[in-house]
């Protein structure tokens, strides 16, 4: 499993496999648009000036969104999992997740009675996003030391306290649940152009610093004292490397709310493919990110298409994180089943 | 001789949380000489070792390498200098001895991590002069204790500093590869001109290999000298509390210390 060029092959797989889903996920959805079709229309050589809106205008911004939150999550799970030297880490370890859904539950409970909350819910989602992972770092960070299993612990609480207060915000207010729970799930129906432009900074910046990472993820999962041996300062390592996985977590969050088993999925996968080397793992955890969240949304849309209750109105948008759950946790176990034996 | 000491340990004091283990130690290390740090269990050996490396910060006192303070040095500046193999080194599940001995080359690379010639052949030597080439595609994880021991002492090899601190690199090898490292450790000595310091508990391979033997106890050196000085009946009742015989084998020449038990 673990040559070079059976890394190679698997990559590639992955790579290709992740364009294929791309293109897939653009034909989908109300109107059926085959893949010769959807490739013209990205190209701006439509057959049909009708796939042209269809494509880029309507589908493009979720695919895209598909593409880089999955990419963002798979490697946040991996940063994190060096961070906590664990491998049962996963992207909402950083307090993000709860930190923003705790600020949209605020937010639409209307205390500050806005107009259209819907708009600017993405910001709030992200501001309370950084807050939350910032405030697992403060709080798990004991006289300048980042430890591992302490830092483990604080998100832990920090999670639980952060979950409770939404539920009591939430018992409280009854208007502000609809709205509320595919972020609680993950979800990316719906999302337009306008959604992309919020996550793109965060991947754009975070998605090449993360990559770049490698090298002292690697030295951080030795012992702390051939890390430091090796020349690695590993206080301001471990609170960059958090910080990273928390920026594209966070990133990720504000658009598509807490989409679970991605980010721990992704790095498990990456890890039995290709070994523990971070130059290897990083960036696989990132493209199995995007496969699997492709591969996950692609059904959660196509069942959306086919509701079960006609009578419903016009979408009812299966969210990706419900799908994820349901068939990520089988695959998972799996995979743990298989490489630790 | 007429070098700069690669270390110098100057009343240096260091410890961990309120527990002062260092007191005030000195000591300097020559160029090119092998030197042996024995002692009992909890006598601070290893603690030396981190001082020596700035692992530990210093409480008082100050470490000077090549003759410069070593808080003028950033992390990976010592690190180009010196190279620390600690006791009880840990890697992750699945990494390759490769993987492994690569990452020896962290202080050299850029941002990209790009290895270069230079890197690359640095790798390579350490893997053979390890006797691991045929292993490198290995994880770690899958080898033996002695087999993993040989590559760390490549990791610290391939990071290529001209000191070298090896905390207890003798220990889970088997008689034969203890002696294959020790061989290596004395043939880099002499032919590239290292400076080394082992902690040991086998005081033979003290007395055999080193050009120099420190004792500590008790945070303090007790003896420092050649080990035909040093390693005296005496001392093993002092500070081991053992008693022993201490002999040269006529044959090999070599010098034994042979502890008969702790009876007086
Ligand atoms: N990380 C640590 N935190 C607190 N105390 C420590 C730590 N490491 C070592 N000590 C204490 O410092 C003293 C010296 O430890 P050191 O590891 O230097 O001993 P040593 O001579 O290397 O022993 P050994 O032969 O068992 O390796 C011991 O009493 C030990 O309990
Ligand atoms: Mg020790």
């Amino acid at each position: 499993m673990r040559s070079a060029r059976s890394f190679a092959a698997l990559t590639l797989l992955a790579a290709v496999a992740a364009v294929v889903l791309f293109v897939l996920h653009l034909g989908l959805g109300t109107v059926w648009i085959p893949p010769d079709r959807v490739v013209l229309a990205l190209l701006d050589r439509p057959t049909d000036p009708t796939d042209l809106t269809i494509v880029r205008e309507l589908r493009l911004p979720r695919a895209i969104l598909g593409l880089l939150v999955g990419c963002m999550l798979g490697l946040s799970g991996a940063l994190l999992q060096v961070v906590m030297r664990n491998r049962l880490a996963e992207p909402g370890l950083t307090g993000v997740s709860t930190g923003g859904i705790f600020a949209a539950v605020l937010f639409l409970a209307g205390t500050w009675g806005l107009p259209s909350p819907g708009q600017l819910l993405p910001f709030v989602v992200l501001v309370g996003a950084l807050a939350g992972g910032a405030l697992v770092l403060f709080a798990s960070s004991f006289r300048g030391r980042i430890d591992p299993l302490r830092l483990i612990l604080t998100a832990v609480i920090v999670n639980a306290v952060l979950g409770s207060l939404t539920s009591i915000v939430m018992l409280n207010s009854q208007q502000a649940l609809g709205g509320i729970l595919s972020w609680l799930i993950g979800s990316l129906n719906g999302r337009v152009w306008d959604d992309v432009w919020l996550a793109l900074p965060w991947a754009a910046a975070g998605i090449p610093a993360g990559l770049l990472a490698a090298r002292a993820a690697n030295l951080l999962q030795l012992d702390d004292e051939s890390g430091r041996a090796l020349g690695l300062p590993l206080q301001p390592a471990r609170v960059a490397l958090f910080g990273l996985a928390a920026v594209l977590a966070a990133g990720a969050v504000s658009v598509s709310g807490a989409i679970a088993f991605v980010g721990l999925m992704a790095p498990n996968a990456a890890r039995v493919i290709a070994g523990a080397d971070a130059r290897r793992v990083l960036p696989l955890a990132a493209l199995i990110g995007c496969v699997l969240l492709l591969a996950a949304d692609l059904v959660a849309q196509s069942l959306s298409i086919r509701p079960p209750i006609p009578s419903s109105s016009a979408r009812v948008g299966l969210p990706v994180g419900a799908v994820l759950a349901v068939f990520g946790a089988p695959l998972l176990i799996t995979l743990i089943r298989r490489s630790i034996r | 001789m007429n070098h700069v000491e690669p270390i110098r340990l100057a009343q240096v004091s260091a410890g961990y949380g309120q527990r002062v283990v260092l007191d005030g130690l000195d000591l300097g290390l020559q160029q090119g000489t092998i030197t042996a740090i024995v002692g009992p269990n909890g006598s601070g050996k290893s603690t030396v070792i981190r001082a020596m490396a700035r692992l530990l910060p210093t409480r008082s006192g100050v470490v000077l390498l090549d003759g410069q303070d070593i808080r003028s040095f950033g992390p990976r500046g010592i690190a180009r200098l010196v190279s620390v193999l600690p006791q009880s080194p840990s890697s992750p599940p699945g990494l390759t001895v490769r993987e492994l001995v690569e990452l020896g080359r962290f202080p050299h690379t850029g941002l990209f991590g790009r290895l270069g010639v230079e890197g690359v052949l640095a790798v390579e030597s350490a893997l053979t002069l390890t006797g691991l080439a045929d292993f490198a595609q290995r994880p770690l994880d899958e080898l033996s204790g002695g087999e993993r021991q040989r590559a760390w002492v490549a990791l610290a090899l391939a990071q290529g500093a001209s000191t070298l601190l090896l905390d207890e690199p003798t220990t889970f090898l088997d008689v034969r590869h203890q002696f294959e490292v020790l061989d290596l450790v004395a043939s880099l000595c002499t032919s590239r001109d290292m400076t080394v310091v082992m902690v040991l508990h086998d005081l033979v391979h003290a007395a055999n290999y080193a050009d120099r033997v420190v004792v500590v106890d008790d945070g303090r050196i007790v003896a420092d000298g050649a080990p035909a000085e040093v390693l005296t009946v005496e001392l093993m009742q002092t500070v081991f509390g053992v008693a022993a015989r201490i002999f040269t084998d006529a044959e090999s020449g070599r010098m034994f210390c042979l502890p008969i038990g702790t009876g007086s």
